[in-house]
């Protein structure tokens, strides 16, 4: 019993690893900021998601303790509110400023609605 | 900026101390009339800022259940496609991106509901909320996706928005 408890919870973990990696070297590798920054988003959803489940589990099963639970679900919606307006606003910013990709992108509604 | 309204202020009260407690998890009396008091000077202040209008609104018990399920049902099922769909193409060596900003109808009329699918958009790795504008009484958002199949207007919309506005409108009739 307890040890498929403890190897449901490290597939939890390892999932979340796993994307937070993907995201990694999404932001290494991505070529322009506005990808970097979607790629980033990875580890944000996926990565928290992942971890905090596994986290629960852990917290419930294994420690026996409510507030520790609560306070680990507390967490993941924290991260989930706060980090889109985050994102949204460095994104504006970013653009407003002048960053624009290497690359050319595919279509740009933004630029023909308000700039030149 | 609104006023302070006592419904503004009685729900910001309700929610500061709902977190209140689910923080400290302790119920002995003191803990929890230090927090009301807390809860009570805090929402006095920044009641204004939060609510806007309908203030009991989600405080109804369907809609509050709906709001769960849309958060834990539909909203999961998208996040976890676009993340599979974004760890893919970041294994792959980032050579399959294909950017651009594209700008996508809205049939949301509360700005909650305007707020939560921005936020939903943002959140799915893959597009990203960069502008909101209104013309002619028509929400436009603007949106960063890194894989662009159609030019902006309504099919690119069906395309990013999923099932999340269908879930959303099911809560903002």
């Amino acid at each position: 019993m307890t040890m498929t408890l403890r190897i449901i919870i490290d597939v939890f973990i390892a999932i979340g690893a796993i994307f937070a990696l993907a995201g990694t070297i999404g932001i290494i590798k991505m070529p322009d900021t506005f990808c970097r920054m979607q790629a980033s988003t990875c580890i944000t959803t996926m990565g928290v998601l992942g971890v905090c489940i596994g986290a629960l589990l852990y917290s419930i099963f294994e420690l026996h303790s409510p507030a520790t639970a609560v306070k680990v679900v507390v967490i993941a919606a924290l991260i989930f509110t706060t980090n889109p307006v985050g994102a949204h606003a460095l994104a504006k910013g970013a653009y407003q400023n002048g960053i624009r990709p290497e690359k050319r992108m595919v279509v740009d509604e933004l630029r023909r609605d308000f700039d030149e | 900026m609104q006023k302070t309204t006592f419904s503004g202020v009685a729900t910001t009260f309700i929610v500061s101390y709902a977190f209140w407690i689910l923080l400290t998890w302790s119920f002995a009396a003191q803990e929890l009339i230090a927090g009301a008091v807390v809860s009570l000077g805090v929402s006095l202040f920044s009641s204004r800022f939060f609510i806007h209008d309908h203030t009991f609104w989600l405080l109804n018990p369907i809609r509050l259940l709906k709001g769960l399920y849309y958060s834990l049902v539909t909203f999961i099922i998208e996040l976890v496609k676009a993340n599979i769909d974004m760890a893919k193409r970041c294994f792959g060596g980032c050579k399959n991106v294909n950017p651009g900003i594209v700008k996508i109808p809205v049939e949301l009329d509360s700005d909650y509901a305007q707020n939560i699918l921005a936020n939903s958009i943002t959140l799915t790795p893959g597009t990203m909320t960069m502008e909101i504008t209104e013309e002619e009484g028509q929400i436009y958002y603007y949106i960063h996706w890194i894989d662009v199949q159609a030019p902006g207007g309504k099919v690119a919309g069906d395309m990013i928005k999923g099932n999340l506005e269908k879930g959303i409108r099911r809560i903002w009739k």
